[in-house]
């Protein structure tokens, strides 16, 4: 950190009475246990992802006898429209939805925090370009956009579709970005360092990033959730061919096939959205913990 | 008043450029999808023994342009066409013109999506109120911790929710079509009555999964607005509790007006799914079914009527605001 120059030694922070970042998150979670709930729930859903599908044969069998059954020690969640187990589709359809949501959550975030930086950094031409596509982006609906897409974008596997998630959807946190930024650049400490000489990409780098760091780890986990959303929903409508087993495809099988008209039907039209749900639940809770580990002032009170 | 036409001018202008930026991608989007559909159905048909001048006629009027010229000519034709409100001929519905179609579709879209904006907006503010007024006790904190978790419930999944909850385990309201399917459609009273009745769910789910967004915004802005001065000056001066509430509700109703423009395109956006899950043959169920069944010609023109409407909307959102705020014309 250049702003040591700054400072006078005997000023600088000093590691040995400040409490370790591991100290400060133990806190934090332990504070509220609504919290510690939000990250088990999230530790729950993301090995249910890894090592879940491992339980389960590739191809989940069908059992014409056994329609819509309701729970059993086999199905603890009961069956659906062609006998197979809820659970074992749930489980085995967590895999797609997370690993694609937390790549397209990466790319939203690496896409707007680079535009927002260099947005509100360089000004001038530069800001009003990036501003302008990121109005074009913001007004635009993403879903008919991402339907239209779909034509052309082949969705299928999780880094397809992260991808096509991340470019369509960094349109507010670029603008949140560059308004940051523009506080930043005013302050002190950018400025000593343009006036050392330093280079821009050193300043944006070292000197801007780790200060809007705490922000974008927050705005990672709230990606993550529009991702999940987005991605169960295109699956629902069905525009994308649907190469395996998950959440979104669970809700588009139940509603062309019919489940939406019995009540028998209730442990599989409720499992997969109770999911979703779940995971969001576990995300808004981690998140207010993350928020006072990240944020100095929370953590005082 | 006299800044209101230049910045109503440079809006439109502004709005223009994007619905022709919107018209480029539809344009270059047919022609990225893979297996070229205008090109091959112009072969196909001289194929089967159309004469080619025929043939051309059939595929420039369905796609609005002719796949065998060069690029900017067919890009220019593509323009051209819009500008006659011409957005092609559908395949599924073999025949009907494109604009025909969506300005049947429409009115349900636009019925289904002010009547959600207009619900949860007015629920949003009174629940807002509600919050800032009992912000201390446990009725303030109910409201509140209820609208933030409804707030992170996603459209599809409440329409979903709702449509079977409502329909097939407790039998309330009717489901599957936007009026009963034995009446004609028509200006008689039990008409439109059926119509709200079955219209109850889609504009639920509209509302339910936005007022949050409102609540909580409208909240914080009442509590700014009763810091003010001359909230403490009316109280001294002793007015009644209800001009007061009027005071407050005006100064902080504005912001609000900011987040309508950004509402919009998400209501629009999910009128996707609630058509789809609601069976409304609005503008999202063109666009669902056309895209599923290969009728790229509807579909780009749906896409296009979509984000029009969103683009007119934002204005008139946004001049909506110019006119309530008069500190705004001053900048």
């Amino acid at each position: 950190m250049s702003a040591a120059v700054i400072f006078p030694p005997d000023q600088a922070p000093t590691t040995a009475r400040n409490p370790s970042l591991a100290t400060i998150a133990w806190r934090a979670l332990t504070r509220k246990s609504g919290r510690i709930i939000g990250v088990l729930i999230l530790l729950f859903f993301i090995s249910m992802a890894i090592f879940g599908p491992m339980l389960y044969p590739k191809q989940l069998p069908i059992n014409g006898a056994n329609l819509y059954a309701p729970p059993s020690w086999a199905h603890p969640l009961g069956t659906d429209f062609e006998g197979t187990g809820v659970l074992a589709e749930i489980v085995t359809g967590s895999r797609y939805v997370l690993s694609a949501a937390a790549l397209a959550a990466l790319f939203t975030i690496a896409v707007g925090t680079f535009m927002g930086i260099v947005s509100g950094y360089f000004l001038g031409l530069t800001d009003n370009i990036i501003m302008r596509i990121t109005d074009f982006i913001l007004t635009i609906p993403g879903f008919p956009l991402l339907i239209v897409l779909s034509t052309i974008w082949s969705f299928g596997s999780p880094i397809a579709m992260g991808v096509v998630l991340g470019l369509t959807g960094w349109g507010g946190l670029a603008r949140a970005v560059r308004s940051q930024t523009l506080s930043l650049r005013e302050r002190g400490f950018i400025e000593a360092a343009r006036g050392l000489g330093l280079s821009n990409g050193h300043i944006i780098g070292r000197e801007i990033l780790p200060n809007i760091a705490p922000y974008i780890a927050m705005n990672l986990l709230l990606s993550v959730t529009g991702a999940i959303y987005a991605e169960v929903g295109l699956f629902f409508l069905g525009v994308i061919p649907f190469q395996a087993n998950n959440w979104g495809v669970m809700l588009n099988l139940a509603f062309g096939n019919g489940a939406m008209y019995t009540p028998q039907s209730l442990l599989y039209m409720i499992s997969p959205m109770a999911c979703i749900m779940l995971v969001t639940f576990g995300i808004v809770l981690t998140l207010d913990a993350l928020d006072e580990i990240l944020n100095p002032r929370l953590r005082e009170g | 008043m006299k800044s209101l036409i230049p910045r109503l001018i440079r809006r439109l202008f502004g709005g223009i450029i994007m619905i022709l930026a919107v018209a480029s991608f539809t344009f270059f989007l047919i022609h990225l999808i893979p297996g070229n559909p205008a090109l091959s159905k112009l072969t196909s048909l001289e194929m089967s023994g159309v004469q080619p001048r025929q043939a051309e006629l059939e595929v420039s009027a369905i796609y609005g342009f002719l796949p065998h010229q060069p690029l900017y000519i067919q890009y220019l034709q593509y323009i051209w066409q819009l500008l006659h409100l011409n957005l092609g001929k559908s395949i599924m519905y073999a025949g009907i013109s494109v604009s025909h179609l969506l300005l049947l579709a429409l009115p349900w879209t636009v019925f289904t999506v002010t009547a959600g904006i207009i619900v949860s907006f007015v629920v949003g503010i009174l629940a807002g109120v509600l919050i800032a007024v009992y912000r201390d006790r446990w009725f303030g904190n109910g409201i509140t911790l209820f609208s933030t978790f409804l707030h992170g419930i996603p459209q599809l999944i409440m329409a979903l929710l709702l449509a079977y909850l409502l329909t097939t385990i407790w039998p309330i309201f009717p489901y599957g079509s936007p009026y009963k399917a034995s009446m004609t459609p028509g200006f008689t009273l039990p008409f439109i009555g059926s119509l709200i009745f079955h219209a109850i769910l889609p504009v639920a789910a509209y509302a339910i999964s936005s007022y949050g967004g409102w609540a909580l915004t409208m909240k914080s802005s009442v509590v700014s607005v009763l810091g003010d001065d001359f909230i403490l000056a009316s109280e001294l001066r002793g007015l009644k509790p209800r001009i007061r509430i009027g005071y407050i509700a005006r100064n902080a109703i504005l912001p609000l007006f900011t987040t309508l423009t950004l509402s919009i395109g998400f209501m629009f956006g999910g009128s996707v799914f609630i058509e789809q899950i609601f069976d409304y043959r609005g503008l999202g169920y063109m666009l669902i079914t056309a895209t599923t069944n290969l009728d790229y010609p509807l579909m780009a023109g749906a896409f296009l009527i979509i984000t029009t409407a969103v683009i007119v909307a934002n204005i008139l959102a946004d001049f909506l605001y110019t006119a309530i705020d008069p500190r705004i014309r001053v900048q």
